[in-house]
C-alpha cells in the first residue's frame, strides 16, 4: 500500500512542479504577487511529495517488501539496517529519486529562505529554472521514459520474492553508504547559484545580487563536493585492495570536473564583486559547472565509454546529454539577449596584479577541467578524429596536470599577496621577496634530500617543495601582520588578535586557511603518489617478505563468521629496522547474498606509522594453507598519505570558517527596497 | 590601453597553446589503441611491442592461476569470432569476478610472436544488476606497478 501511495505521490509531483513553473512564469509576467506565492507553495508542495515518495521506499527498505522490484535488487533480509537504508542510492533508480528529493529540498530551502521578500523577486526567477531541473528528475523517476523504471515499481505479475539479491558487498561499509548522498548534496548545490544566474539574466538585474544570493550555496557545495570526493578516494584506498585513492577513474573525474569549477567560480565572482568585471564569465562559469554536475551521469551511464567502467548502460545517459543540450542552449540564448548588459565596468590593467591572479587561476582550473574531460572522453574522440578505439591511462593525467598544478599551488600564495590593479616594486619587496627566498632554500633542501637518498627525477618535488613553503610563509605573514595590527589597535594579545581578525572576515582568511590545506594535501599527494613502494609475493606460513624498511612474517591464519559474511584472512608480524612494532591481518570478506556480483572483497589491513601507511592486500586463501599452501600478498609503503586526509581536513575547517559569514544582500537589499 | 589589451590577448593564447601542447604531448605518448582479440590478431605484425586494449571473454578453461610465481595466464576470446590472445597478468592479486566466459578487458604489451599480452591492467566486468559497482574494483594499479 505505501508502494502506491509513493507512486501516487510522484504523479502528483509532476502536477505541482508544472504548477509552480506556470504560476511562477505568469506571477512574474503579470505582476501578481499570489500567483507568484501559489508558484512558491507548489515549490514546497513538490518537495513534500518527493518527501512522501522517499519515504515510501525507505519504508519498503526497511520492512523488507520484495514485492518491489528495487528493493528485491540492492538490498536483503540480512542486511543490517544502515545498508538497507544506504540501499535507497545502491542502483540508478534510487538514486535518482535521492536526486529528486534532495533537489526538491533545494528549492524549498531557497523559498524559505525569500519567505520575507516580498516585493523583491529575484529568487522567483531563480526558482523556475531549479523546478525545470526538478520536472527533468521527476519525468525520470516516474519510470516512464524507456530503459529506466520506477523506483517504487513492483515485480512483474505481482510477485513476492522470498529475498533480496542484496547490495554490492563493496558497497558495505559506512564510508561508501555516505559517499553517494554527498557527491549528490554537492552537485545539487551548484544548481542553486545556477537557478540564481538564469533568474538574474531573465529578470535583468546581472549586478552582483545574484552573486551574494548564491555564493554561500556554492561555497556549501564545494564544501561538500570536497568531503564526498575525499570519503570516495578514501573508501577506494580502503576497500578496493590496490593501495591508492585515485586513479583518474572516469567516475572520479565526474566528480573531480564539478569541483574544480566550482573553485574557480568561488574565485571569480570576487572579482565581480570588487571589480564589477567577469560578468560574463561568471554566467558561463556557473552554467558550466552546472552542466558537468549533469555530465558525470551521461559519462557513467551511456555506455559510450564502458570499456573502461562497469556502471549498467542505459538510455538514461542519453536523457542526461539532451537535457544538457537543452539547458545550455537555453542559457547561452539568455547570455545573447542581455549581452549589453553584460559588459565589464574595468579591464585588467597590468598583467601582474590582483585581477590578473584571479583570472590565470580561472584559466588554469578551467584548462584542467578541459583536460580531465578531453582524456575522459578520449575513448568516443579518438573515434571521431583517427577512426579508431583508443583511450589514455592514468600516466596521461598524471603527466599532463601537474604543470598546472604547481602553477595553481603557486599561485593560492601570490593570489593573497599581490596588490589589486598592479603589482608595485615596493609589494614586491616588502611581500615577495621573503616567502620566495624561504621557498627556495625549502626547494634546495628537498633536492638534497631526495638526491642524498637516490630518487631519481626530483625536479617536480623540488618546485612542489618550492611552492608549498612559499605559500605557507606567504600566508603565514598574512595572519601575522594582520594578528599584530589587531593585537596592537585594541591592546590585547597576539592570539586575541589573531581570532579578533579571522572573525572579523571569515570569508577572506577562510579561505586563506583553505590555501593552507591544499598545501598540506600537496605535500600528501607528493609523498604517496611519488614514492610508494610496492612489493608483491606468495608467502607460505612462517615466510617472511621486506618491503622498506620493514619485515612482514605471515605466522597465522583465521576465520570468523559474521551476520552475513564469512571473514578468512592471516596475521603478520611487522617489525621495523628489526624492531617489533604489531600485527597486521589483511583478510577477505565472503558475502552470501550477492545475487551476481561479487561474492568476495579484499579488506586490506592499514597500519599508520607517523603520516606513512603500511598497507596489505590479500589474495584468495588457499584451501591447504596448513600444508605449504601459497598466499598472494601485495604490500604497499605508502609515505604522507596520511598528510592527504588531514589537508582535506583543513580545507573544509576552512571552508567552515568561511561559510559562517553572513550575506551581505539582506542588508543590500533592504536598502533596495 | 591597447598596448596592455594587446599584452592580455598574447598572454592567454600562450596560455591556451601551452595546455593544448600538453595535452597533445600526453595523448601522444600515453594513448592505448583499443583492439577486440581478431581485430589485434588480424593486425598482428604491426602491433608488435605496442601497448594495446583488448576486450572479450576469458576463453573457458584457459586461465592458470600460479601463486608461487604470482602469474595469472589466461586467453581473451573474440566475443564473435574464435580468435583469442594470450595474456599473463604477474605480481597482481586476481581479479575477482575472474570466471570463465567473463567479460574482460585488459591493457598490456602485445608481443607478437608469442600472440602475447604482458598485462600492467586488468579489469573484470560481470553481468551484474549491480550498477553502483565502481569499476575501480579489479582496476590493479597500472603505473604503480613499479617494483
Amino acid at each position: 500500500m505505501t508502494a502506491e501511495i509513493g507512486q501516487a505521490a510522484i504523479a502528483l509531483s509532476v502536477l505541482s512542479a508544472l504548477w509552480a513553473i506556470g504560476f511562477l512564469c505568469a506571477g512574474l509576467r503579470l505582476r501578481s504577487a499570489k500567483a507568484v506565492q501559489s508558484g512558491r507553495n507548489a515549490v514546497v508542495a513538490t518537495f513534500f511529495l518527493t518527501c512522501i515518495s522517499t519515504g515510501a521506499l525507505i519504508y519498503g527498505f526497511v520492512t523488507d517488501d520484495f514485492s518491489l522490484r528495487y528493493v528485491v535488487e540492492v538490498s536483503s533480509a540480512a542486511q543490517p539496517l544502515l545498508y538497507k537504508i544506504a540501499a535507497l542510492w545502491g542502483a540508478m533508480s534510487g538514486s535518482l529519486l535521492l536526486w529528486l528529493w534532495l533537489l526538491t529540498l533545494a528549492g524549498a530551502i531557497v523559498v524559505w529562505q525569500h519567505r520575507n521578500y516580498t516585493t523583491d523577486n529575484l529568487a522567483d526567477y531563480a526558482l523556475v529554472p531549479i523546478v525545470v531541473v526538478q520536472l527533468f528528475f521527476i519525468i525520470l523517476v516516474t519510470g516512464i521514459p524507456d530503459g529506466i523504471y520506477n523506483p517504487l515499481a513492483k515485480l512483474p505479475g505481482g510477485q513476492v520474492a522470498a529475498d533480496g539479491q542484496g547490495m554490492n558487498p563493496l558497497l558495505q561499509t559506512p564510508l561508501m553508504a555516505f559517499h553517494p548522498p554527498t557527491l549528490y548534496i554537492g552537485w545539487i548545490g551548484m544548481t542553486v547559484p545556477f537557478g540564481f544566474a538564469m533568474g538574474a539574466l531573465a529578470s535583468g538585474r546581472i549586478g552582483s545580487d545574484w552573486l551574494f544570493r548564491s555564493r554561500r550555496w556554492m561555497l556549501f557545495s564545494w564544501i561538500i563536493l570536497t568531503i564526498g570526493i575525499t570519503l570516495g578516494g578514501n573508501w577506494a584506498y580502503r576497500e578496493l585492495g590496490w593501495g591508492g585513492y585515485w586513479a583518474w577513474d572516469p567516475v572520479e573525474n565526474a566528480s573531480f570536473m564539478p569541483w574544480l569549477l566550482g573553485t574557480a567560480y568561488l574565485h571569480s565572482v570576487m572579482i565581480q564583486e570588487k571589480r564589477s568585471m567577469l560578468k560574463l564569465w561568471n554566467l558561463l562559469l556557473i552554467t558550466l559547472a552546472f552542466q558537468f554536475t549533469l555530465l558525470g551521469t551521461f559519462i557513467t551511464r551511456s555506455g559510450v565509454i564502458s570499456s573502461v567502467h562497469s556502471f549498467a548502460q542505459s538510455n538514461v545517459g542519453w536523457y542526461f546529454l539532451g537535457f544538457i543540450f537543452a539547458t545550455t542552449a537555453a542559457a547561452i540564448g539568455m547570455m545573447v539577449y542581455r549581452r549589453k548588459r553584460l559588459k565589464s565596468a574595468n579591464h585588467l590593467e597590468s598583467l601582474l596584479s590582483r585581477e590578473s591572479a584571479f583570472v590565470l587561476n580561472n584559466w588554469l582550473l578551467v584548462g584542467l577541467t578541459l583536460i580531465i574531460l578531453w582524456g575522459t572522453l578520449w575513448p568516443i574522440l579518438s573515434e571521431a578524429i583517427n577512426g579508431e578505439k583508443a583511450s589514455v591511462p592514468e600516466a596521461f593525467f598524471n603527466r599532463v596536470v601537474i604543470i598546472p598544478g604547481l602553477l595553481l599551488l603557486f599561485l593560492t600564495g601570490a593570489g593573497p599577496i599581490i596588490s589589486w590593479k598592479k603589482l608595485t616594486p615596493n609589494n614586491f619587496r616588502r611581500m615577495f621577496v621573503s616567502p620566495i627566498s624561504i621557498g627556495v632554500i625549502a626547494g634546495a633542501l628537498t633536492w638534497g634530500f631526495l638526491a642524498w637518498r637516490g630518487n631519481p627525477m626530483p625536479i617536480y618535488s623540488v618546485l612542489c617543495s618550492f611552492a608549498a613553503v612559499f605559500v605557507l610563509a606567504a600566508i603565514s605573514s598574512e595572519f601575522y601582520r594582520g594578528a599584530k595590527l589587531r593585537a596592537k589597535r585594541q591592546e590585547a594579545s597576539f592570539f586575541a588578535g589573531l581570532t579578533h581578525l579571522v572573525m572579523r572576515n571569515k570569508r577572506r582568511y577562510g579561505g586563506y586557511i583553505i590555501h593552507i590545506g591544499i598545501v598540506i594535501l600537496y605535500i600528501g599527494i607528493m609523498g604517496s603518489k611519488g614514492y610508494f613502494l610496492l612489493e608483491s609475493e606468495g608467502l607460505k606460513l612462517g615466510d617472511s617478505m621486506q618491503v622498506g624498511t620493514f619485515n612482514l612474517t605471515m605466522k597465522d591464519w583465521f576465520q570468523e563468521r559474521h551476520a552475513n559474511y564469512a571473514r578468512a584472512g592471516v596475521v603478520f608480524d611487522i617489525e621495523k629496522n628489526g624492531r617489533p612494532v604489531g600485527e597486521m591481518k589483511p583478510a577477505r570478506h565472503y558475502y552470501e547474498k550477492t545475487g551476481q556480483g561479487e561474492t568476495d572483497t579484499i579488506e586490506s589491513a592499514i597500519q599508520h606509522f607517523g603520516a606513512n601507511d603500511l598497507y596489505i592486500a590479500l589474495g584468495d586463501l588457499p584451501p591447504n594453507i596448513d600444508n605449504g599452501g601459497i598466499v598472494n600478498v601485495q604490500v604497499y609503503h605508502n609515505p604522507l598519505i596520511n598528510v592527504v586526509w588531514v589537508g582535506v581536513a583543513v580545507m573544509v575547517l576552512g571552508g567552515i570558517v568561511a561559510i559562517a559569514e553572513k550575506h551581505q544582500h539582506e542588508s543590500l537589499s533592504k536598502r533596495e527596497e | 590601453m591597447k598596448r596592455k589589451r594587446v599584452k592580455i590577448v598574447a598572454a592567454s593564447a600562450l596560455l591556451l597553446t601551452a595546455m593544448a601542447f600538453l595535452v597533445i604531448a600526453g595523448i601522444q605518448s600515453t594513448s592505448v589503441r583499443h583492439f577486440t582479440p581478431a581485430g589485434l590478431v588480424a593486425a598482428a605484425q604491426s602491433l608488435n611491442n605496442q601497448r594495446v586494449q583488448v576486450d572479450g571473454l576469458i576463453l573457458a578453461g584457459s586461465s592458470e592461476w600460479d601463486a608461487a610465481n604470482f602469474e595469472l595466464t589466461f586467453a581473451v576470446r573474440d566475443r564473435a569470432g574464435s580468435e583469442s590472445v594470450n595474456v599473463l597478468y604477474a605480481n597482481r592479486l586476481k581479479p575477482d569476478n575472474f570466471v570463465d566466459g567473463g567479460s574482460v578487458f585488459v591493457e598490456g604489451r602485445y608481443d607478437a610472436s608469442q600472440n602475447l599480452i604482458v598485462a600492467t591492467k586488468l579489469m573484470t566486468k560481470c553481468a551484474s544488476k549491480y550498477e553502483e559497482a565502481d569499476s575501480t574494483t579489479t582496476e590493479s594499479v597500472t603505473e604503480r606497478g613499479k617494483k
